[in-house]
């Protein structure tokens, strides 16, 4: 029976190895968009365009400007007069207006209270927030108010804050989801598709192997993307920290990966071609990636969405991921983790097994 | 174009949309990502989870305390664990951040001596991690600035103003977005499988042996398509309007054009993807890497194109999505419309993508056996 099954595995890779499109789109999304995503995103409030319009000599005023610098400022941009910087405003060109009117100095200096105006365009709220707390910090350090209070930040796992290799891991745990289902529905469907289904039907063997065999042919091929994304852009490029077990790590990525293909066989099962595929695949994965909590804590979703999230295997293995690459959460703190993908992927597996299981 | 044939072909090509189950999906797609994304995407932080170690346990540090309790940016816990428990705490993901009050706070605050209040942030999310830290920041300076007396003498004194979205309303800044997306994603991935489809199945002879030209042919792909997501641009107004409550400023008009400019824009886009590649599978797979990645990423929702350096700048400006989210920020939230140079100039833009896409579709695609 192994022997069966092990042919059509290789039977399956050979005809995925053939397809040199297929393998092309497949490597390109394991690295280069890994990749891309890694170095491009910027999700902190960083670079934020400020501009000012300054009508006093420049003492005082410039002597806040410089405070506002890099990374998370670009250089203040001067405007001459408010009308213009509303305009750049207007045009999305600029988030935060300074306005320095005529006697803001002149009050400073009669030590009377000075008023700096700002204008924020709230649709980037985090960034102008950020903005707004960082002036707060200069003009209290500038008035020379004394406070006592020292605040002693420690950013833990990431000092930085560096968003690029979290968004390299976070763009590699979609992709996985994405290809886990989608190769899988269409090695099915599209056996259906060309009519090749019927002679599946009259081969002598168990179709529990078959389906079992043909979903981990693609378990296969995803798994080593998982590694070559691994070695060549999360850990070769990025360097990402691997705080926990790498064994961990991929242990927990091939039962979720198993979650995938069990989503993938549902799907086949119910789609008669390549176009509904798509169509459900897209239906399916786009909730469960961007509900994940990977952009959105789940806590500070709508709470209907909060207990929705509890079937999505992404969820577990998303925080999973996260814990075991930057937290380095050790192995008897990641039981919640390895149990829900597990649980729910044995679910998901076993839905889809029996569904596509029903049309032999 | 020969009017006769076309007719005839946009009509075998509507009955085939009609007929299949995929119907529904022209509808229920965009509707659905709109109601998740638009209920479950927050930027702004909220409930963020605080244990505050308070060692003090003094007036000043209550009061402290207390201000963190009040905000609607904090669940705050205050305990009196040790620090190590509450970094396993963190360890688990079950808390966000550790605020750390030392015993002598009061007493030191009082001599006016120097005191330290220890934050300890989980940064495994970076975004969420620096924002959390600036609001932590946030609500401790006030609570200072607060407690010091003659404070307002000889200082200066931030007046702020927010535009476009005074409330800071998270659902105002995201939904605008969220029918960029929709719209470059939706009419995108059914575009991009009508062409290859018919090349996997060998109906694509049927089109070699027609007289059917090139140009005729996009067309007849492209109207039916067109057609049936062009109601969507009101279904998600409607949403946007009275579901998610957006202010509407700007001109209807615009919102219009715009949007059947963008539609036909991602429609060319998928037909463009569906004439270069040979099977549906990476079809699909390249449609949802040019569209569902670019339309978050590089919309401006998550992140301000005004702040994208570098490599992102140029891939921002690379996609169509930034410039119909500008004119739909503009038209939701800021209403400057046709006044505005930067609103014309998108709106040709938009245009100018359609035409290239269309005619490199049309330029790639072959009408005979290789």
């Amino acid at each position: 029976m192994s022997r069966i099954f092990w042919s059509i595995v290789g039977k399956e890779l050979i005809s995925f190895i053939r397809s040199w499109q297929l393998v092309l789109v497949v490597l390109y999304m394991f690295t280069m968009e890994v990749y891309i995503a890694g170095s491009g995103i910027e999700i902190n409030p960083r670079n934020v365009a400020v501009g000012y319009v300054d009508d006093t000599a420049g003492g005082l005023s410039q002597k806040i400007l410089t405070h506002l610098h890099g990374p998370e400022f670009l250089s203040p941009h001067r405007f001459n007069s408010q009308a213009e910087l509303s305009r750049a405003i207007f045009d999305k060109e600029i988030i935060v207006g300074l306005v320095f009117d005529e006697d803001f100095e002149k009050k400073w200096r009669q030590n009377k209270r000075a008023q700096l105006d700002i204008l924020m365009d709230a649709t980037a709220a985090s960034q102008a927030y950020t903005t707004l707390n960082y002036l707060q910090h200069i003009v209290l350090d500038i008035s020379k108010v004394n406070i006592p209070v020292d605040i002693v930040t420690h950013k833990l796992f990431n000092q930085n804050a560096d968003n690029h290799t979290f968004m390299a891991l976070t763009e590699l745990l979609s992709i996985i989801t994405m290809l886990s289902i989608i190769l899988t529905a269409v090695v099915f469907v599209r056996e259906k598709e060309q009519g090749t289904w019927d002679l599946m039907l009259l081969m002598p063997v168990n179709p529990k192997v078959i389906i079992l065999a043909k979903s981990f042919s693609q378990i296969i091929v995803v798994m080593s993307g998982i590694v070559i994304s691994l070695g060549f852009i999360v850990l070769g490029i990025f360097n990402v920290p691997l705080n926990g077990s790498l064994s961990a790590f991929l242990l927990l990525s091939f039962f979720f990966v198993f979650a995938g293909s069990g989503i993938g066989l549902f799907i086949a099962a119910v789609a008669r071609d390549v176009m509904q595929v798509a169509q459900l695949s897209i239906v399916i994965m786009m909730p469960l990636i961007f509900l994940s909590g990977a952009w959105t804590p789940i806590y500070a979703m709508h709470p209907v969405l909060q207990y929705v999230s509890l079937i999505s295997p992404l969820r577990y293995y998303i925080e999973g991921s996260e814990s075991i690459f930057y937290r380095g959460t050790e192995w008897i703190d990641l039981w919640p983790y390895f149990l829900g993908v597990i649980a729910v992927s044995g679910i998901m597996y076993l839905i889809g097994f029996r569904k596509i299981g029903r049309l032999f | 174009m020969r009017k006769g044939i076309l007719k005839a072909y946009i009509l075998k090509e509507m009955s085939e949309l009609l007929r299949s189950r995929l119907i529904i999906m022209v509808y229920l797609l965009p509707t659905m990502l709109m109601l998740l994304f638009g209920y479950g995407i927050r930027m702004e932080v909220t409930h963020a989870r605080i244990a505050i170690i308070d060692n003090d346990q003094s007036r000043l540090s209550n009061l402290l305390v207390s201000k963190f309790e009040h905000s609607k940016y904090f669940n705050t816990t205050t305990t009196v664990m040790n620090e190590s428990e509450a970094l396993r705490k963190i360890k688990q993901a079950q808390s966000d951040a550790i605020i750390i009050i030392p015993a002598s706070f009061e007493k030191r605050l009082l001599k006016g001596q120097s005191t330290q209040i220890g934050v300890y942030v989980d940064a495994a999310f970076p975004s969420r991690g620096s924002t959390i830290e600036s609001y932590v920041q946030g609500v401790i300076l006030n609570a200072a600035a607060g407690l010091i007396p003659n404070a307002t003498k000889g200082s200066i004194e931030i007046n702020q103003r927010t535009l476009f979205n005074q409330a800071m309303r998270d659902e105002d800044a995201i939904v605008p977005g969220l029918i960029g997306l929709v719209l470059l994603v939706a009419p995108a991935i059914i575009a991009a499988l009508l062409i290859v489809k018919e090349k996997e199945r060998g109906t694509i002879f049927n089109f070699y042996a027609s007289p059917l030209s090139k140009a005729e042919f996009i067309a007849a792909k492209l109207i039916p398509v067109f057609l049936l997501h062009s109601l969507n641009i009101f279904i998600l107004l409607l949403w946007a309007l009275y579901l998610f409550e957006v202010p509407f400023r700007g001109s209807f008009w615009i919102y219009w054009v715009a949007s059947e400019l963008y539609i036909l824009v991602s429609i060319s886009i998928g037909i463009l993807i569906s004439v270069i590649t040979k099977t549906q599978i990476v079809a699909v797979v390249l449609t949802v890497m040019v569209t569902i990645i670019p339309g978050f990423m590089y919309s401006g929702i998550i992140m301000p194109i005004s702040s994208m350096v570098g490599m992102s700048r140029y891939e921002a400006h690379l996609f169509p999505v930034m410039y119909y989210n500008h004119i739909l920020y503009d038209v939701f939230l800021v209403g400057e419309g046709l006044a505005s140079e930067k609103t014309q100039l998108y709106l040709v833009i938009l245009a100018l993508y359609g035409i290239i896409f269309l005619s490199l579709g049309t330029l790639l695609l072959r009408k005979e056996i290789k």
